[in-house]
């Protein structure tokens, strides 16, 4: 009770300064994108071995650059604010921005005290930068919010909407390299803070939905952009495997993650025990490998071997999905988590001493070598153009092709007959029954579909992690999975390649504070469900599941049909 | 008992019997919802069902398009007894709309008719994600389809419109569309006109009378009696769970039961809305 | 006689079960969730009274401290309960169901790692400062040992008893008795009733229906911090992960019994006890024994879940999804 109209007085007060402060929130974001600016000119430490060099002026380095990024930012929404878009809110950007830099600053002068002997060897860069964050802040709380008018979108040529998505992307590419080659925690964690700012900051000003409508526009030539910065990645990494092996898990994670989409995002189904079938695909490559501790005799070539993965992961997908006859929402979550435990243990107990021995128990089936196609082998260095690519890059490519397979698949049954099926029982399942949708078929065909492609993603990692062990497969694994998805956007492919890197990425770079990983992670959840629980990049319709009332997703989900009509 | 000739309105009624439902009965636990009601439909004939609230249409409705599963009784449709499951009574030819509207809201207008074409296309899993010419011949059919759909009930301009946005009227417009889509022999309306204005009525009154035009056997539980009275070639008056007078609209509206039912029908049981949730 | 072993094994079980399962039935009951964190109160219960311990009574092992360290249990269970209910729960009440359900997982392995990191390091983030002398929650902890409860047993007949067995039955005949008289006699019990009927309706009778709910999460979060001690006295240690497996198998006994139904969460939890003592006991082969009770256990739930989700005694909503 108390809280409700303690906010209510907030909002009278927030009220009250906006008729009375209004009209200067432009200038004040003018002002305090230019002192962000300037303050990365200035020394923030005069101790030179602090996240990177930022002790001389005049000669921006690392966080430095970063804050007169978000400098940048805020005076680009100001002058925004002053020329009134009809489709840009640049308000809200800015408070997002603003506040995204006072945490920036906040953390950084926080670094340089922990890693330093204190605050004392803080320079006037992060102070002066704090004031230009607040004037940012107080910019953005002082403009009232703006109903976006998405009707006024600015029509380009196509030829300028794909000239945009290729800068985009080859800025993408840029970024990720950029980021990957940080070996400062500190600063890497600050970079993080300054990407997650700007993109909050974009996405809530209205570029986003913009952006994406463009996407929308252009959807084969992105989706060819985006394969060929991929391509491109590892040409970056000069032959060094420190991060094409972190890119490895990450398309291995995303892979599955996308299979599981089809269950969760498409389907509608709540799955617990997914990585039972990524286990389920691991193991017959194992078992099939020419390991020394493969239980099994037959040695058949790997596309066989693929196959055999996919097959035997889809038979476990129809046994777990057998009960959606039966049961749904809680109680079938509960099931499939069941279900996963029931794999992992039994993977434990196969070992000869207690069951049959398929397994070897505990100790998994190690040893599995590197695949080799048509003499192509994927443990040797290649060199390609002049680069040098190891091991890694070898299942990369690999792997890449593997998320092309699964983003097409998923794509296309979400655009077809069946796609329409799905979204129809997940919206009213007894009504779609009601119109002839075959709700139990479907249902099983989305865990079948799902399970075959982690399976077939599975029999890949057998022989990328040379091992495969019961413990890699337990109930917490399947909790990622389905955060990847939550975090990333139901029923979007983007949305979940976005979970997967931030989940397997995060970890990697942020080693010191790897301890606390799971927790943040925990956490996160809960955040998520919290306040966007339809994820980063949802899909429109998603998004009106979880927001029922809202009448600006409806009018932009309308005004996107429509578009997609012409 | 039974079934009465027709000559309302000089329609021509086909021989044909499409629908033939005997001793339906429904009990929930204790109480006896429906109590071995007998129908007969025919090939274009449009057949009414009235009675106070509570007394049981719905769940008749229910219990002939297998969402329920009658304690007693068989349906058979063309004279092949009926699976009591929804997927397959809409496949052998039978489609139904809701009381409440149940349309799939964050679906386009043409995407829920689209779904009603479901059970009359194939595409599996491996056509759609190879995209054949067969895919995108029946893609192709089934937009079309649905396209021609919404026309015919006078949508033809509101395809791309999230179901969820449209007018009330249209939402009950577009849950006939829909269910024409399933290209069914024997369509079942619940109260189609709930809600609506007279004009609107009078339309889908309009509309009614043009899909049996094109063949169709239709069923229709409405309260406003003027619209059945006029609509209908035969009306079953069903009080508390079993049938209290079947005849043409002239018998039923003249007969002292039928109104005493009415006016006196206040102590029936409670709202019929309750049932469907269940 | 090795019979009568395995019905005291299984009675010992099942009154776990039903002191945890309770907390999953009432919660539902009352708002449709599946509270899948709830076994993480259990495990908090039992943290909390070996901190409790440590800090008060570190060494002594009279039997009158046993009374002390439940209380502590019981605060540290209850406080992180409604914490739960009013930071995570409330404000999805209106949500999907997905969301929930999400949240309770990610719950979970917060607590989990609150306390695996947190408890021999209560500062956290700061530095390895540990007054308290707190033993590292990461491996196996051991309980404090009790007089005249810890390994001791009575012998009847050829049929091991233990004290600690006794200690967790009696704690769930005076928990079920306690409960029976809250739910049947008090007002705010009468009240719970009304609001598991018609929440709306008992809003509009000037019941508070939010404080019902946390008076749910209350009784759910006590129960489940007795079991901790219980359990720990039990198997003389303790650690973090033991909240997952025991919460998995009290929320199956909570379906078994029919969910939402609280005499139905101790029936079931006693039947699941039973159930899986019988089948370590008795399942011959290569798949007997213990290796292979959990997947039992698993596939008790699944075969519940599905072919019975209304449980034993039928429960409120079977499941409305």
């Amino acid at each position: 009770m108390s809280t409700s109209t303690l906010s209510e007085r907030r909002d009278d007060v927030l009220h009250a300064l906006r008729e009375k402060y209004g009209p200067l929130a432009p200038f004040l974001a003018i002002a305090g994108g230019a002192v962000l600016v300037v303050s990365g000119l200035l020394s923030w430490s005069h101790i030179d071995r602090v996240l990177q060099n930022i002790s001389v002026r005049f000669w921006p380095a690392g966080i430095q650059i970063y804050a007169m990024v978000l400098g940048v930012v805020a005076l680009v929404l100001g002058v925004l604010l002053l020329r009134k878009t009809p489709w840009l809110d640049p308000g809200r950007g800015l408070r997002a921005t603003g506040t995204a830099a006072v945490v920036f600053v906040a953390m950084a002068l926080l670094a340089i005290g922990v890693t330093t002997d204190g605050l004392i060897n803080a320079n006037e860069g992060g102070w002066v930068a704090l004031v230009g964050a607040v004037l940012v802040v107080a910019a953005g709380y002082l403009t009232a919010p703006v109903d976006l008018d998405v009707h006024a979108w600015p029509r380009l040529s196509s030829t300028l909407e794909i000239v945009i998505i290729v800068v985009a992307l080859a800025a993408l590419l840029f970024l990720t390299a950029y980021t990957l080659d940080m070996d400062d925690s500190w600063t890497f964690f600050l970079l993080i803070l300054t990407i997650l700012g700007v993109v909050v900051a974009l996405l809530t000003a209205g570029f986003g939905e913009y952006i994406g409508f463009i996407g929308q526009n252009n959807r084969r030539p992105l989706v060819l952009a985006a394969f060929l910065v991929a391509f491109l990645f590892p040409f970056t990494q000069g032959g060094s495997s420190a991060n094409m092996s972190i890119a490895v898990q990450i398309l291995i994670f995303a892979a599955t993650a996308l299979g599981l989409n089809i269950v969760v995002g498409l389907a509608g189904l709540l799955d617990l025990g997914y990585i039972a079938f990524l286990g389920t695909g691991a193991y017959v490559g194992a078992m099939l490998s020419n390991s020394a501790f493969a239980t099994v005799g037959w040695k058949p070539p790997f596309f066989v071997v693929m196959l055999c993965g996919m097959v035997v992961a889809s038979i476990f997908g129809l046994v777990i999905g057998s009960p959606t006859l039966r049961v749904s929402g809680d109680y079938l979550a509960i099931v499939t988590l069941g279900f996963g435990e029931i794999f992992r243990l039994a993977m434990f107990n196969l070992d000869g001493n207690t069951g049959p021995d398929l397994t070897n128990g505990p100790n998994g089936i190690p040893g599995i070598p590197d695949l080799n196609f048509f003499g192509f082998d994927f443990g040797e260095t290649h060199t390609l153009a002049g680069v040098p690519l190891g091991r890694f890059s070898n299942y990369y490519f690999l792997l890449l092709l593997l998320i092309g397979v699964v983003i097409l698949v998923f794509a296309r049954l979400n655009d077809s007959r069946i796609g329409r099926g799905w979204v129809a029982i997940r919206e009213d399942e007894r009504a779609a029954e009601a119109m002839g949708v075959n709700v139990f078929g479907l249902k099983l065909l989305a865990f079948a579909v799902g399970a075959s492609l982690a399976g077939l993603a599975g029999t890949i990692k057998a022989h990328q992690d040379t091992s495969v062990t019961p413990d890699q497969y337990i109930f917490l694994e399947s909790a990622f999975l389905l955060a990847a998805v939550v975090l990333g956007g139901m029923g979007t492919v983007a949305g979940v390649l976005v979970g997967a890197t931030i989940l397997k990425l995060l970890p990697e770079k942020l080693r010191e504070v790897n301890e606390y990983r799971l927790m943040a992670f925990g956490l996160l959840l809960v955040l998520m469900m919290r306040f966007r629980p339809e994820g980063l990049v949802p899909s429109k319709r998603r998004q009106l599941e979880f927001h029922e009332e809202d009448e600006h997703l409806v009018d932009l989900a309308q005004t996107e049909h429509l578009e997609e009509a012409k | 008992m039974t079934v009465t000739e027709t000559e309302n309105q000089g329609h021509h009624v086909g021989d044909k019997v499409v629908l033939e439902a005997s001793d339906v009965t429904m009990r929930f636990g204790g109480l006896t919802a429906v109590d071995t009601v007998s129908m007969q439909v025919r090939e274009g004939e449009i057949v009414g069902l009235i009675g106070p609230n509570g007394a049981g249409k719905t769940t008749f409705f229910n219990c002939l398009t297998g969402l329920y599963i009658p304690t007693e009784g068989r349906v058979t449709l063309n004279g092949a007894q009926l699976p009591p499951k929804p997927l397959k009574v809409v496949r052998a030819g039978m489609a139904r709309t809701f009381q409440n509207i149940r349309l799939f809201a964050n679906m386009t207008a043409l995407e829920n008719v689209m779904v009603g074409r479901y059970c009359r296309t194939s595409s599996m899993a491996l056509t759609s994600i190879l995209r054949g010419p067969k895919f995108r011949r029946e893609e192709k059919a089934t937009r079309a389809r649905a396209q021609e759909l919404l026309e015919y009930v006078g949508l033809g301009r509101s395809t791309e419109v999230l179901a969820r946005n449209l007018p009330y009227g249209d939402q009950r417009r577009l849950e006939i569309a829909r269910a024409l889509a399933t290209d069914p022999q024997l369509l079942l309306l619940d109260e189609p006109t709930a809600g609506m204005n007279p004009r609107e009525t009078e339309e889908t009154m309009q509309l009614i009378f043009k899909i049996r035009e094109s063949g169709l056997a239709v069923v229709v539980i409405e309260h406003d009696m003027r619209f059945i009275f006029t609509l209908c070639d035969r009306v079953l008056c069903l009080v508390r769970g079993s049938v209290l007078v079947e005849g043409t609209p002239a018998e039923v509206q003249s007969d002292p039961r039928v109104i005493e039912a009415y006016i006196g029908g206040d102590d029936t049981d409670e709202d019929e809305d309750e049932e469907e949730h269940a | 006689m090795e019979f009568a072993q395995q019905l005291v094994n299984g009675l010992t079980l099942g009154s776990l079960y039903a002191l945890i399962a309770v907390g999953y039935t009432v919660v539902y009951g009352i708002i449709q969730l599946i509270n899948f964190a709830h076994g993480e109160i259990f495990m908090i219960g039992a943290f909390g009274a070996l901190s409790t311990w440590l800090l008060f009574f570190d060494g002594q092992t009279s039997i009158w401290v046993l009374p002390v360290m439940i209380v502590g249990a019981v605060a540290c269970s209850v406080l992180v309960a409604v914490l739960m209910e009013r930071i995570a729960y409330r404000p999805l009440r209106k949500a999907p169901r997905l969301a929930p359900l999400i949240t309770a997982i990610g719950i979970s392995v917060f607590l989990q790692e609150l306390v695996r990191i947190g408890y021999n390091d209560p500062t956290l983030f700061l530095s390895d400062w540990n007054p308290f002398g707190f033993p590292s929650a990461a491996q196996k902890v051991p309980f404090p040992q009790i007089d005249h409860i810890s390994n001791e047993f009575w012998n009847v007949g050829g049929v091991i008893i233990q004290r600690s067995t006794v200690f967790t039955i009696g704690a769930l005949l005076i928990c079920a008795a306690g409960l029976f008289y809250f739910v049947s006699r008090t007002k705010t019990g009468r009240a719970m009733q009304a609001v598991s009927q018609d929440p709306d309706t008992a809003r509009l009778m000037g019941i508070n229906v939010d404080r019902i709910i946390v008076v749910a999460f209350v009784i759910g979060a006590t129960l489940a911090a007795i079991a901790g001690v219980a359990q720990g006295l039990q198997v003389t240690n303790i650690n973090f992960k033991m909240g997952f497996l025991a919460g998995l198998k009290a929320f199956t006994a909570a379906v078994l019994g029919g969910i939402g139904n609280v005499w139905g969460a101790v029936l079931g939890g006693l039947t699941l006890g039973l159930v899986e003592a019988m089948a370590v006991g008795f399942i011959p082969g290569t798949f007997g024994g213990s290796p292979w009770k959990d997947v039992w256990a698993f596939a008790i739930l699944i075969i519940v879940l599905v072919f019975r989700p209304q449980g034993l005694l039928g429960a409120k909503v079977v499941d409305r999804a």
